[in-house]
């Protein structure tokens, strides 16, 4: 009885094989029974995001497994070409060793982000509804699910956001506690921020002001992030009433200049005011810092904090191997102590199908 | 085993919890688990610290407050009592990694240096002075909370400032909610530090005994931080301000308090 992962990711494969082999959301369920059917493998859990297709399963016999499993891959998705090269392949403790760094975002893209885990708990509750996992399974998931929050809550693997929108996000959250009540204002409306301004909405900010030259793009992005346009002048009338500003004006010269704010600031009550300038050339007076209360940060400052916080994480991988590697033995020794007697209730299964179903079957 | 031991072992857990922070910042990761160790470290010195007080008081049949020794362990009772309710209820993170360093220098100022002197006279006893005393002592325990707060923010309010963040930087709180729980504190320290003066003018009027120093000590923290307070409280002092103002207010009220002590000796 060996455990087995057949699959590809964003590091084995480029997009367009990856698109090609992608299950779509609402055929994943007949996809397990189909596999289950078609396969020699008495347990299966399918994961298909935007950067992998993983198979795991349950099998007696790898190389059949392994050959079937390609098969299903190829015929339920009808591929025209082989896409054997791509695919990669762990057994057993190795293929714990693999789920687990895939569940703790060690395998992932962008190292350490965390989707990953949602992602992995998606995938094992649609097998579990589809009635693919068993005793085995069932055990390996969700060990792993416990491991990966042990391993993420102790060491610093998701610590710190590591893009421009995140970091301006976490640095909000730790001025303001709080963003409901915080109005943004976009002046500009540059694609970069447009993302900052969706990735500040999504932690729940308040009212949104855009605001750029052209009032027309003003209107369309005001469209989008479910805000309200206003016209260039108007800008510092609005000012007092606003906590974060994001600029990315094409202006030459800087707009926001501590002449200008510093009398803002007055009529604010020194209120906190989180200054997101992502503009070249630069649109916020770089003196502004100088103000009581003003958090002035420009584009190289957040891609700097982006930059610290991926290098802290990629400082922790050796501790989570480490963890991971303890996690996989503990799982192994399970898997050796148990082996005869799934083995064993999977065969008389065979013998006999009538008889109890081994998702259930009670294993010490 | 006298009633000093108590308060020793209760400075164990408190330096157990100053290890637990520092263990918090070096390994980066510092989850749940660790927070709860700190947390349980700072009760299990609040047990025996109130088993303390206790003892001293039941020996002296009174509250105990006759010296500066128990006054200073009083204090940082009150500290690790308002860190125990506010920890929690606002969910301030890393707020026992300030605390249990103050708590610890308040009691071990206390314990190693000479300040606990029997009274010889026994003080004139009334219950107004013991309710303007006791009172008076946890309003300076909300005030060494907010003097927790305040270095608090300063230090995150300068990461920000400056862009330099470190591994503290996720731990700390946002700068608005240490804003707001420090001005809470005051207020509460405040109000109860008015009641202890109401107190110590009501047991003026039995007792008829009184001193100079104390007396304007005594009214300087109340002017100082009914300022601070109500600065705040109006918009015109705001942030980092505060901050400073409370802190350095608590700074003063310690240094006197030392001042008149040694100076009625």
């Amino acid at each position: 009885m060996n455990l087995i992962v057949i699959g590809l990711n964003h590091r084995s494969a480029p997009v367009e094989v990856r698109e090609q082999l992608a299950f779509a959301r609402t055929s994943l369920g007949e996809a397990h029974t189909r596999l289950l059917a078609a396969s020699p493998v008495h347990e299966t859990v399918i994961l298909s995001t935007c950067n992998r297709v993983e198979v795991y399963a349950l099998t007696d016999n790898v190389s059949d497994a392994s050959r079937s499993v390609r098969e299903f891959l190829h015929n339920h998705h009808r591929l025209a070409d082989r896409i054997d090269t791509h695919l990669y392949e762990h057994h057993d403790d190795s293929c714990i060793h693999h789920l687990l760094e895939v569940a703790c975002g060690i395998d992932s893209m962008v190292l350490g982000e965390t989707e990953i885990f949602g992602q992995v708990k998606e995938a094992y509750s649609v097998a579990q509804k589809a009635g693919t996992t068993g005793v085995v399974l069932n055990r390996v998931f969700q060990k792993v699910f416990s491991a990966a929050k042990h391993i993420r809550s102790t060491t610093a693997i998701a610590r710190g956001s590591t893009s421009v929108g995140t970091v301006a996000v976490d640095l909000a959250e730790k001025i303001f506690g709080k963003l409901g009540r915080c109005t943004v204002m976009v002046i500009g409306t540059g694609e970069m921020s447009a993302a900052t301004a969706r990735a500040l909405q999504n932690r729940g900010t308040g009212a949104i002001l855009v605001c750029s030259r052209t009032h027309e793009r003003a209107e369309a992005l005001a469209g989008q992030l479910q805000g309200r346009a206003i016209s260039y002048d108007q800008w510092p009338s609005e000012f007092p009433a606003v906590d974060i500003v994001i600029s990315s004006t094409a202006a030459p010269h800087p707009i926001v200049t501590r002449e200008k704010l510093g009398p803002l600031m007055k009529i604010r009550r020194q209120r906190p005011l989180f200054l997101i300038d992502i503009a070249v050339p630069r649109d916020i007076e770089r003196s502004c810092e100088e103000l009581e209360s003003v958090y002035l940060y420009d584009i190289d400052d957040l891609q700097q904090i982006a930059r610290e916080n991926l290098a802290a994480r990629e400082r922790e991988v050796a501790t989570c191997h480490t963890l991971i590697d303890q996690h996989v033995r503990r799982l192994a020794e399970w898997l050796d102590r148990n082996r005869g007697a799934v083995e064993d209730r999977y065969h008389r299964r065979v013998a006999d199908p009538s008889l109890h179903d081994p998702a259930h079957t009670q294993v010490s | 085993m006298t009633d000093r031991t108590f308060l020793w072992l209760a400075q164990v857990f408190y330096a157990t919890s100053c290890v637990v922070t520092l263990r918090r910042l070096v390994s980066a990761g510092g989850g749940p688990s660790l927070q709860r160790a700190n947390y349980a470290a700072m009760a299990a010195g609040f047990v025996l610290h109130t088993v303390f007080l206790y003892l001293r008081g039941r020996a002296l049949g009174r509250c105990p407050l006759t010296n500066l020794f128990e006054t200073q362990a009083f204090v940082a009772w009150a500290a690790v009592l308002f860190f125990l309710l506010i920890g929690p209820s606002y969910r301030v993170s890393f707020l026992g990694a300030f605390t249990a360093p103050l708590v610890l220098v308040i009691c071990l100022a206390a314990l190693l240096l000479p300040v606990d002197a029997v009274q010889t006279t026994p003080p004139r006893h009334s219950a107004w002075i013991e309710f303007h005393a006791a009172i008076a002592v946890v309003a300076c325990g909300a005030f060494a909370l907010a003097f927790v707060m305040g270095a608090m923010y300063l230090l995150q309010e300068r990461q920000l400032k400056t862009r330099h963040l470190t591994s503290s930087f996720l731990l700390l709180p946002s700068i608005e909610q240490l804003d707001v729980i420090h001005f809470r504190l005051l207020i509460m320290g405040f109000v109860m530090l008015t009641a202890g003066m109401v107190g110590g003018i009501i047991s003026y009027h039995i007792v008829g005994h009184w001193t100079i120093p104390k007396i304007i000590w005594a009214w300087s923290v109340w002017t100082l931080y009914g300022a601070v307070v109500v600065a705040r409280g109006l918009w015109t002092l705001r942030g980092r301000k505060v901050a400073v103002a409370s802190m350095a207010t608590f700074a003063l009220m310690l240094v006197g308090f030392w001042g008149v002590n040694l100076f009625q000796r």
